[in-house]
């Protein structure tokens, strides 16, 4: 065990150093955009003094802020510092002078969004109902199709059965969820063919209402309704891998000798198959459990762009086009801590599940 | 007829472009390498493994067909073009569409294929307008027609003008403007004149060109369909896909784009790959301190969200074909390799073989290079399709989200988008990107399948 300890020990070490490697990039990276605060802020100005009408010639002349209020804004915004003293500052090691101490995310403060000026913490939480719920929706979906489904190819194995499911969860494997979801909203949220699905949406805009009317089945309806096409865009990428993962891990284990042994034995072929192969063969997807806290962060820009969803995806997409990096390297910050402990939540489910497994 | 005769000239160019991709490339590669001092046949077990692929039939025709697809996609601006391949004119010749191919191919030498107007029988100094060249060439009446009317006008104007000259005692700029309408007819008069000698020159049979296959551009807007698009696919008005938004062909938009995103998913696949190949071998050669800091590094590295990192990239500063492969070999094609190419490094350095070179003194680059790497090489075969499945994936999504190419470029992304925008009044420019986008990675895909079936066969076996 001592081996393991030690891999463990070395594995949690690395954390904060790959957080910090990841975080300064970006940070870096964000620092030195144009289009930052500053010219946010010039631009709002300038459109301001445009609609205010007819500023004349006098107003248009002197259409940049006063130096004074630059300076401000950069003090704001800490980018009268250099690049490493804001990230410090950023990450709450370095004290902030306006706020008198330290406050940065090590403090839980993740600073405050530029576009609505709320906190963004409170803007990222406020989105992870909608991410945790297409995500466990994902999570069971995948599981209860591709297990029984690789369970049943591994057994019929290069039969016709084999070869037609194979095609067809390699062609969900090709396209992009985003492109099937565009296609399944096609075919079924327009009248070219049928039309009974919504195009796009969480739920319909009078759902609350209806919730707190009593209309309890109408509501479900609606949202189930809403729910089906992005979750095939979702989960249709991950069931080629998890169906080919549970079929070759059940053959692999057909073979084994302790298999050989169980029929030699005399049991029954079904008790070997799925009582002595199919629990070691789940081994490797139980795995995969580990990354399920990547729930939390489950959107897609692409799915809840196209299916107007919105999630942590649209919120990382529509903070990139506003710019509004505050809420961007917040989002960056979640998605690779929970990345990070999805890992190593991997590592120690195999070494409780598989005894047979050492790391070093 | 006419369509039979099309699609005969597209089977004749695709078998054009299977002859040049399956027998002469490998012909010339295997002289080529022969003529360099290698020996150019394949390991016995090599060759087990190729007759294994082509015994797979669905991934092998696969295989043929992208790349035969690709092969003739390289000669697209012959094919599908505005410019004529030929056209002469008066004694005059010039090849515009394929000194536009020679450009792109030798793309650090200028080549001209502009030809201007008053070269080639019209009117102008910007450059021919080839399908109406082509028009008049094959039948001449129209343009006769449009000389008529045009005669037919002037005379009428210069009847007017004639009728209305300034009185003597009229302002002076009143007759300078009188002077100078006269003038403008006499410019009319000559043009007119001009055209009836070029229309002399069409009746006289000296003028020809003959048009690539289809003749449209993917930057050119179909005017001449005389309605706002985007217009739906009809074959009536000869847009056999339909148009996108600002009226540019679907068919040429379509091929430009398959080439496009083909080329870049290879580029960053073979680059990235053999990035990865040089730094996995490293680590897995040498070991020790080298091998465990580089680990951490491609660890921390591969955490970068990296989509999210090229999407800021792409919003600083618009990035060009170049730069967005730079991006995604340097965030991510070269990684995900390392690991599969120093596993086998490792396990290959252990072998007699190479133990047994090393005690004879060979060099560390010789062992690298003839020994261990041809036996190493299996990962990155069966990596390689899915590699260029997920690149040709990313530069869509990238296209569609508006972080990828710049406006204007051929790219399937871009025209996804137009398709989401109109989903509900004209889904041919959904439908159209997506079946090409979805034949293409299906075919990808399949030939994934096979090649890791063949180079890396798992071999089951069941007692019951």
């Amino acid at each position: 065990m001592h081996g393991m300890t030690s891999y463990f020990i070395r594995r949690l070490l690395l954390v904060p150093i790959t957080f910090i490697c990841i975080t300064l990039l970006v940070y870096t990276v964000i620092r030195l955009a144009p289009g930052g605060p500053i010219e946010q802020a010039k631009l709002q100005m300038q459109q301001a003094m445009a609609t205010e009408g007819g500023g004349g010639a006098a107003g248009s002349e002197n259409l940049d802020l006063p130096q004074e209020a630059i300076d401000q804004l950069k003090a704001y915004y800490k980018l009268d510092k250099p690049i490493i003293i804001g990230y410090a500052i950023w990450l709450g090691v370095w004290p902030d002078e306006a706020k008198g101490g330290f406050s940065g995310i090590l403090q839980g403060d993740f600073g405050t969004s530029y576009r609505f000026s709320d906190p963004v913490l409170d803007t990222i939480v406020s989105k992870f109902p909608i991410s945790i719920y297409f995500g466990l929706i994902g999570y069971l979906l995948t599981w209860i199709v591709c297990i029984p489904l690789g369970i049943k190819k591994a057994l019929k194995h290069r039969s016709l059965f084999d070869t037609g499911t194979s095609m067809i969860v390699f062609l969900g494997y090709s396209v992009p969820g985003f492109v099937a979801a565009l296609v399944l909203m096609l075919l079924f949220a327009t009248d070219l063919v049928w039309n009974i699905f919504p195009l796009g949406g969480f739920r319909s805009d009078n759902w609350d209402d209806m919730w707190a009317q009593g209309e309890y089945w109408w509501c479900i309806k609606d949202q189930v309704r809403h729910t089906i096409i992005p979750i095939i865009g979702y989960v249709m990428g991950g069931f080629a891998t998890m169906t080919i993962l549970m079929k070759n891990s059940l053959l692999d284990n057909l073979g084994a000798d302790y298999v050989r042994t169980a029929f030699a034995k005399g049991l029954t072929e079904r008790r070997v198959i799925y009582v002595h192969a199919l629990r070691n063969s789940l081994i490797p997807i139980c795995v995969g459990i580990g990354h399920a806290i990547g729930l939390l962060l489950a959107g897609s820009f692409l799915i809840e762009k196209t299916c107007d969803i919105p999630g942590m995806g649209l919120l990382g997409y529509n903070s990139l086009v506003g710019r509004d990096y505050p809420v961007l390297m917040g989002i960056v910050v979640i998605a690779v801590s929970l990345r990070l402990l999805g890992n190593i939540l991997s590592d120690i489910i195999l070494a409780v599940v598989d005894p047979r497994v050492r790391f070093s | 007829m006419g369509f039979v005769l099309t699609l005969l000239q597209v089977a004749v160019v695709l078998f054009l472009g299977y002859l040049l991709a399956h027998k002469a490339v490998p012909w010339i590669v295997v002289k080529l390498g022969r003529k360099l001092g290698f020996r150019m046949k394949a390991t016995p077990i090599t060759q087990k493994r190729i007759r294994r692929f082509k015994h797979i039939k669905r991934g092998y025709w696969s295989f043929v067909a992208i790349t035969t697809l690709f092969v003739t996609s390289l000669f697209l601006e012959v094919l599908v073009n505005n410019r004529a391949l030929v056209i002469s004119y008066n004694g005059r010749m010039a090849f515009p569409a394929i000194a536009e191919w020679f450009d792109d191919v030798l793309f650090f030498t200028k080549i001209t294929a502009f030809n201007k107007k008053s070269d080639f029988g019209q009117i102008g100094e910007s450059e021919v307008d080839y399908r109406l060249f082509e028009k008049h060439s094959e039948d001449p009446s129209e343009l006769r027609k449009e000389i008529e009317d045009r005669k037919s006008s002037l005379t009428a104007d210069r009847a007017a003008h004639e009728a209305s000259p300034p009185a003597a005692d009229a302002k002076n700029f009143e007759k300078r403007k009188w002077e100078r309408e006269g003038r403008k007819l006499d410019k009319r008069a000559a043009q007119i004149a001009q055209m009836e000698k070029n229309l002399a020159v069409f009746e006289a049979g000296d003028a020809w060109c003959i048009m690539p296959l289809y003749p449209y551009a993917p930057a050119d807007l179909r005017h001449e369909i005389n309605e706002p698009p985007p217009n739906h696919p009809s074959t009536s008005r000869a847009i056999p896909a339909g148009t996108d938004v600002s009226g540019r062909d679907l068919v040429p938009l379509m091929l430009y784009g398959f080439r496009l995103s083909l080329l870049f998913a290879i580029l960053v696949a073979a680059v990235g790959y053999a990035i990865g190949v040089v730094v996995g071998g490293f680590q897995g050669y040498y070991g020790g301190w080298v091998d465990i800091l580089s680990q951490r590094f491609v660890e921390i590295w591969g955490s970068i969200p990296f989509l999210f990192v090229i999407m800021i990239l792409a919003s600083l500063i618009q990035p060009t074909f170049g730069m967005l492969v730079i991006m995604l070999i340097v965030l991510r094609s070269w990684l995900g390799i390392t690991y599969y190419v120093r596993g086998e490094f490792y396990r290959e350095k252990a072998k007699d073989y190479v133990q047994a070179a090393i005690g004879a003194g060979v060099s560390d680059w010789k062992i690298i290079t003839k020994h261990i790497l041809p036996n190493s090489l299996v990962p990155v075969v069966t990596f390689a399709p899915f590699g260029i499945v997920a690149y040709i994936s990313t530069l869509v999504s990238l296209d569609y989200l508006g972080f990828g190419l710049p406006p204007g470029t051929p790219s399937w992304g871009a025209l996804l988008r137009q398709g989401l925008e109109n989903v509900k009044f004209y889904p041919h420019l959904l439908v159209v990107p997506t079946l090409a986008l979805a034949a293409t990675l299906y075919c990808v895909v399949m030939i994934g399948e096979a090649v890791r079936e063949a180079f890396d066969p798992k071999v089951f076996s069941r007692l019951r």
